[in-house]
């Protein structure tokens, strides 16, 4: 084997290292951690909440109606609401591709976006 | 020394192979290639307006514009279908559910022949459940769903309605006195205290007739899910099936689910239970299924799931079931064909109708 033939090798294990590690960062970028819980009421957009930042936020939909989201360890739930069955509260926490939790009373819905696939189609209620 | 050379090439192209390989199988889990070889992504709506529930609808396409699309067809059949079987609300033009009971022994109406099969459809699973689904129970229905509104809107004053007033409303709910008209197209009830209340199947029902559109639409590779109603059209676009979380009737529980299955192109899922619509009495819970032999809400299981070929009997069956001991109801989806059943109790246990093991994953 000639010097020549070492730096062909390097050369091409060291291309293509680069080229992994790039796509890497950019899918990386473009899915896992940007998660985000879009908040829609009555169909129209209200917020978008990054899942890899902690926050809580009451949602006042008008005089003493709310919802109160809360997102935390890169997953969403709702903590309180007006509503009267209280059905969102009980959901699940969210953190999946797909995934929403539903007030059908206060007209909220929260979809997780952008988000890992979970191996689940869709869930009965 | 030249076998050593054709050798390193050999495992260098090996590795380069390999690291593209990973590379791509895990960019590729965005999209799955069909048969014609397009990138399908997966798609989710959802959508409030219809069937007093939440609605999600699923689809594998090419683009965010061909699924919204098909997703508006989808929510328009769904749209047409909740007003034309809507017991509480008029609408401009249209002679639904609504009109008939309010002309209950006064005069046929009327109605699209999508009414017609309906109701035909409900008479039909009167016979098959033995009076355990029966849509012409409105009377006794209306009662509890005043004393459930009244309940949940003011808990501290929450009240059980007399049996007397329901023994009352029981004696109007005659399945026969639904006297359909095929030839003129009308339909009549023969008792003007009498109404129809076809919760228990109108939902399931919408659910497979728009299926069943969309296929001769051409559409493939759609998963609806309309409240506790989860119907697939095809398969899910790798050609794997449908897997679908059957949610833990007990909400407080750290398992979401109680269980997950699978379902085959053209099966469905469908669960009724006491955890999600009730109200509640001295700290006991009421739900909506009412059995039409005690009057009052169904006690025995906190919930049941039925996998079956039509979103319709599918629908019925699940409510049929609540109302039925665990005996009867295991007696009775042993008699029917692909039919299978899960009935699970308060205290989380489970209990399975011969096959239905067979669909569950994991």
């Amino acid at each position: 084997m000639k010097k020549n033939d070492y730096y062909l090798i390097i050369g091409i294990l060291l291309l293509t290292g680069i080229v992994v590690l790039a796509s890497n960062l950019i899918l990386r970028n473009n899915s896992g951690s940007a998660a985000v819980a879009v908040v829609t009421i009555d169909g129209k957009e209200y917020g978008r909440f990054p899942l890899d930042k902690d926050v809580t936020e009451r949602i006042e939909l008008s005089d003493g109606v709310y919802n109160v989201i809360s997102i935390h360890d890169g997953i969403c739930e709702i903590k309180e609401a007006s509503c009267r069955d209280q059905i969102c509260v009980h959901h699940m926490n969210v953190q999946y591709d797909g995934q929403t939790i539903v007030c059908l009373p206060n007209k909220l819905v929260v979809t997780i976006v952008n988000s890992d696939e979970d191996d689940i189609d869709g869930a009965t209620h | 020394m030249k076998h050593f050379k054709l050798i390193s090439v050999i495992i260098i192209l090996a590795l380069i192979a390999i690291i593209i390989g990973v590379q791509y199988g895990g960019r590729s889990k965005a999209g799955i290639k069909d048969d014609s070889d397009a990138v399908l992504n997966k798609y989710t709506v959802n959508f409030l307006d219809v069937f007093d529930t939440s609605t999600d609808i699923t689809g594998f396409t090419t683009s965010q514009e061909e699924f919204d699309k098909e997703a508006s067809v989808i929510k328009e059949q769904l749209t047409y279908y909740n007003n034309l079987y809507d017991i509480y609300n008029d609408y401009d033009g249209i002679d639904n559910i609504k009109t008939i009971n309010d002309n209950a022994g006064n005069e046929p109406v009327k109605v699209n022949s999508d009414i017609i099969d309906m109701l035909q459809f409900g008479k039909e699973m009167y016979t098959l459940t033995d009076g355990k689904v029966n849509i012409a129970m409105g009377s006794v229905l209306k009662i509890w769903h005043e004393y459930r509104e009244e309940g949940l809107n003011n808990p501290e004053a929450a009240s059980v309605p007399p049996l007397s007033d329901l023994q009352e409303a029981a004696k109007h709910c005659d399945i026969n006195k639904l006297i359909i008209d095929k030839e003129n197209g009308t339909v009549y009830l023969d008792d003007a205290d009498m109404s129809l209340d076809v919760g228990s199947i109108a939902k399931g029902y919408a659910v497979q007739r728009v299926l069943e559109y969309c296929k001769t639409k051409g559409m493939d590779n759609i998963l609806f899910s309309v409240g506790g109603n989860i119907a697939g059209l095809g398969t899910r676009a790798d050609g794997e099936n449908f897997k679908i979380a059957i949610q833990n009737p007990d909400l407080e529980s750290a398992n979401p689910y109680i269980e997950k299955v699978e379902i085959a192109d053209g099966q469905c899922v469908v669960s009724s239970g006491d955890y999600q619509r009730f109200y509640e009495v001295d700290g006991k819970r009421y739900c909506h299924i009412i059995n039409p032999d005690t009057l009052f809400p169904a006690e025995s299981f906190a919930g049941v799931s039925v996998i079956t070929d039509d979103s319709a009997k599918a629908d019925a069956l699940s409510t049929a079931l609540f109302n039925m001991t665990i005996e009867e109801g295991q007696a009775f989806v042993e008699k029917l064909d692909n039919v299978e059943a899960m009935w699970v109790y308060h205290d989380g246990t489970k209990e399975y109708s011969k096959n239905f093991k067979d669909s569950i994953i994991e």
